[in-house]
């Protein structure tokens, strides 16, 4: 089956927990999608060939980058943004850390950060340095020496593993 | 009034208050927005370096879906140069309009923008575009393996005593040359504008990511032929800019061009690889320094003499050697500075510009001189220490790099270092040591702020400064609640309007010393009237004086009796009252000089069987004056070390010899440093506040941190390995062929 690049193709999937749905043209980028056509602007784009990591998503509870997939391709799958990490307005305990340990500056490589941190604590439960530096290595930061970021992740590692000691 | 030599807010660890908006998905940076009716646009390139547009063959891109227009040189606004004044604050980064004649100066100029009803037809259609060039012969594609003598730049110019005696008498000589490779700011967010015309296009309001609004501002104005009131730039969130969004670009011209002519809402987001094109760079280098000193150490003559690129559009002079007539004391020196046109897109301001390639010069040489009289290199900084600055004469206001040599010397633990080249090992690797001091001038400009002070309780400051991600909006809010009392979440922090009362760039480390002061005598003007509206009829304190009343923790208070501001203003029926602060550097400048000095200790390892080198570990003590909010500022010194190592080991734009063309204008090909690159980092702040600079003792801290960073590395591999390297960056490819 051959398809027009410029043809739209609605395009449903479920975006921090909702039901959305938008037209996409095949060529649309999911990034791009994200942004433009559903108002996720929390995602950014800084490389568009999948190397600094600005733009990760959760796809199906993976961390992907939005600018290396198609729109086309998350029909019926679930997508999480940065959007979703806050609930009824309160930071979560990683973005609050990231807020204490100074984490960020200008805060655009931020939205795929935390996306690949929220993936890997849930993964990872008892993370060395070392193993926070490897998953960090996928994002490019250019303001602030990576040293916060790294701080905070070990931090909540760190409270989440205590929480689950203190309640058994 | 409040003492900020003691003071409760400033100086204290603070979470950013801009944080909750960034690390939600809500803060809205320009590329981000949408307007009602909004179009896309996407710039065409030029493929070659240098030559002619021939034609431009539009038919098929014009026919594809979505295209609304495509604006050239044979479609274009005629328009107006702007006067491209730093004085008169409208400085741009490339004077020559876009489209403004047909011939192709470097790489990626742009001959063509596509607007479109989305970005995908945009872009689509843009790479429709057919643009048939003549090339021409006699592309420079580098300042790099030529030696052109270039242009003099007198005014970058120095000397004092006789330099060029004192060097061949003097018994110990260093003579060396280096090189520096052209950097890309490679800033997060690409440059980005929203146009958007009003009126009937009598009014613009763009969006822009700018680390200047009221130059952006003030430059269109003159561009479009506008009155500043007519005009608006908008920045509150900045995905950083390190330089390259000091000033205005031409893709910003060109988008307010397109939305006046189509009548809608245009933006463009820059494609990275026309960002690193065209949307400046740090220029290569070449210095030539020579050191003349006597046996005990003490230097007799420095002379410093660089060359730098500019494209052939304009001209930009990174001043290599702006730094060293203050570094150490010497009575005879020299410093020249020349400019070598080449097809490269407009250099600018990156990061420390200038000073960081004149010190990883300045540095090195030390160091090699250190080598040659067999003398330790902290040793032989401290025996050449300037107490005063040796350029001007005039005392430092505050400097305590000898503190820091020491601290950072103690903390690094330097005293383990053999200096015998290549005699600490651990297993496979070579363990290097090496050090630098570094500086960065302080500096403050013009600034002016509103505040209003709210019968709902709240504080309000405005001032057309910008957060380019440094922590301006909390050391702002910081200012505030430190003179008020007030919590800082009760204070609203407005910047990054150029409507706003007119604040300084974002650049050049001065935007907190510039714009603090500027906001306290605003909130203290806001104060006075308040207090006046106190002590006046049917005042809170009606019958006192102004002078009875005591300011704190958001109320006035005269002995026990304490009233909130908010219920000073219901009280009389006021909504607000308001302050301005107007201020600027005065008398003390010709009474002081102005620095931040600093030292880094870096530890490298390097693994000669596979020509590997690692910065394992990096010390650093920074006298800055006062950081407003330490761990902001700590955190502009670990980006800076982090960027040093790119500088030292990995960043290189690279242009094919043949022609011109930038060849890895993408974030893969530029290799950056990434956290797998990150060694152990400690930074100290000294804190010795600058009250002679300006009353909260703040220098400012952007720069600093990346100044001497390539010299302590490229120190430590000679400790390690022998060899010198003295062209940045220091590539696999030159370790391999060095062992």
């Amino acid at each position: 089956m051959y398809v027009r690049l410029d043809e739209r193709y609605r395009v449903t999937l479920t975006l921090n927990g909702r039901e959305r749905s938008a037209y996409a043209e095949p060529r649309t980028q999911l990034c791009d999608f994200l942004r433009h056509s559903l108002g996720a602007t929390g995602t950014h784009v800084g490389c568009e060939h999948g190397v600094c990591g600005a733009c990760t998503v959760m796809v199906d509870g993976r961390a992907t980058r939005s600018c290396l997939m198609l729109a086309v391709q998350v029909e019926g799958r679930r997508v999480e943004t940065i959007e979703s990490l806050a609930k009824e307005g309160e930071l979560n305990d990683l973005q609050r850390a990231f807020r204490e340990h100074h984490a960020l500056q200008c805060g655009f490589c931020t939205a795929g950060i935390l996306m690949s941190c929220h993936e890997f604590l849930g993964r990872v439960t008892d993370p060395s340095e070392a193993e926070v530096r490897d998953m960090l290595s996928g994002h490019l930061c250019r303001c602030t020496g990576y040293t916060g970021i790294v701080q905070a992740v070990l931090a909540v590692a760190r409270a989440r593993q205590n929480n689950r000691q203190e309640t058994p | 009034m409040n003492d900020l030599t003691r003071p409760r807010v400033i100086g204290q660890r603070t979470p950013r208050i801009d944080g909750e908006f960034k690390l939600t998905g809500r803060a809205g940076y320009t590329g981000e927005l949408h307007a009602e009716g909004m179009l896309y646009g996407y710039p065409v390139p030029a493929t070659i370096a240098h030559g002619k547009l021939e034609a431009l063959e539009l038919d098929e891109a014009q026919a594809m879906p979505g295209v609304v227009d495509i604006f050239h040189h044979g479609n274009f606004d005629t328009l107006h140069r702007s006067p491209n004044s730093m004085g008169h604050g409208d400085q741009v980064s490339e004077v020559r309009l876009p489209f403004e004649d047909e011939t192709i100066h470097y790489h990626g100029q742009y001959v063509a923008l596509v607007v479109a009803k989305t970005f995908e037809q945009a872009r689509a259609a843009a790479y429709r575009v057919v643009a048939r060039y003549r090339q021409a012969s006699g592309a420079v594609p580098s300042l790099l393996g030529r030696d052109d003598e270039g242009l003099p730049i007198e005014s970058e110019g120095s000397s004092r005593g006789d330099p060029e005696a004192a060097f061949s008498g003097a018994p110990v000589k260093i003579d060396r040359t280096y090189h520096i490779a052209a950097e890309s700011h490679l800033q997060m967010e690409m440059h980005a504008t929203l146009a958007e015309w009003h009126d009937g296009g009598r009014r613009l309001v763009v969006h822009e990511s700018t680390q200047g609004v009221v130059y952006q501002r003030n430059a269109m104005a003159r561009i479009f032929d506008l009155a500043q009131e007519d005009l608006e730039v908008i920045s509150h969130y900045i995905g950083s800019g390190f330089g390259n969004k000091l000033f205005m670009w031409p893709h910003a011209v060109a988008t307010a061009v397109a939305a006046r002519r189509l009548q809608r809402p245009v933006k463009v987001v820059l494609p990275r690889q026309q960002d690193m094109m065209s949307g400046g760079n740090r220029p290569a280098s070449r210095q030539h320094i020579r050191l003349g000193a006597g046996r005990d150490g003490r230097l007799t003559s420095v002379i410093h003499d660089s060359i730098t690129e500019t494209s052939l559009v304009d001209r930009y002079i990174d001043s290599c050697g702006s730094a060293t007539p203050s570094f150490y004391a010497c009575d005879n020196l020299a410093v020249s500075q020349r400019i070598l046109p080449v097809n490269h897109g407009t250099p600018c301001p990156m990061r420390a510009p200038g000073e960081v390639s004149g010190i990883f010069a300045l540095e090195t040489a030390m160091d090699e001189l250190a080598v040659e009289l067999k003398m330790d290199p902290v040793e032989l900084r401290l025996r050449n220490y300037a107490e005063s600055d040796p350029e001007s004469g005039l005392p430092w206001s505050s400097k305590q790099l000898d503190k820091c040599l020491q601290s950072a010397a103690e903390r690094f633990g330097w005293d383990k270092r053999n200096p015998e080249v290549g005699s600490m090992r651990d297993g496979d690797e070579i363990i290097g040591y090496g050090m630098a001091s570094c500086t960065w001038f302080a500096g403050r400009q013009p600034c002016q702020a509103r505040v209003e002070l709210r019968a709902d309780g709240s504080l309000f400051v405005g001032c057309g400064t910008q957060d380019i991600g440094t922590g301006t909006y909390t050391i702002v809010a910081q200012t505030a609640a430190e003179l008020t009392g007030m919590p800082l979440a009760d204070i609203e922090v407005k910047l990054g309007e150029s409507g706003l009362p007119s604040g300084p760039l974002s650049g050049g480390s001065m935007a907190t010393a510039s714009t603090l002061p500027a906001v306290a005598a605003a909130v203290r003007d806001a104060l006075d009237a308040l207090k006046e509206v106190a002590t006046g009829n049917g005042g809170a304190f009606e019958g006192l004086s102004a002078d009875d009343l005591e300011v704190g923790q958001g109320g006035l208070s005269h002995g026990e009796h304490r009233v909130s501001f908010a219920e000073v203003l219901k009280t009389n029926k006021l909504a607000s009252v308001n302050g301005q602060g107007s201020t600027a550097p005065g008398a003390e400048q010709n009474a002081y000089s102005f620095r931040s000095f600093g030292a880094h200790f870096v530890e490298v390892r390097f693994d000669p069987g596979i020509s590997r080198v690692r910065v394992a570990r990096v010390v650093s003590s920074m006298d800055i004056g006062r950081a407003i909010n330490p761990p902001a500022a700590r955190n502009q010194v670990e980006g800076g070390i982090i960027m040093g190592i790119g500088m030292g080991l990995f960043e290189q734009l690279e242009y094919d010899p043949r022609d011109a063309r930038l060849i890895n204008s993408n974030v893969a090909d530029y290799i950056l440093p990434t956290h797998a690159d990150a060694p152990e980092i400690d930074v100290e702040l000294l804190d010795y506040p600058d009250f002679e600079f300006n009353e909260f003792g703040a220098r400012g801290v952007g720069e600093i941190g990346l100044t001497g960073v390539a010299p302590a590395i490229s120190n430590a591999l000679y400790h390690a390995t022998g060899k010198r390297h003295r062209d940045l960056p220091i590539t696999i490819e030159a370790l391999l062929a060095s062992s």
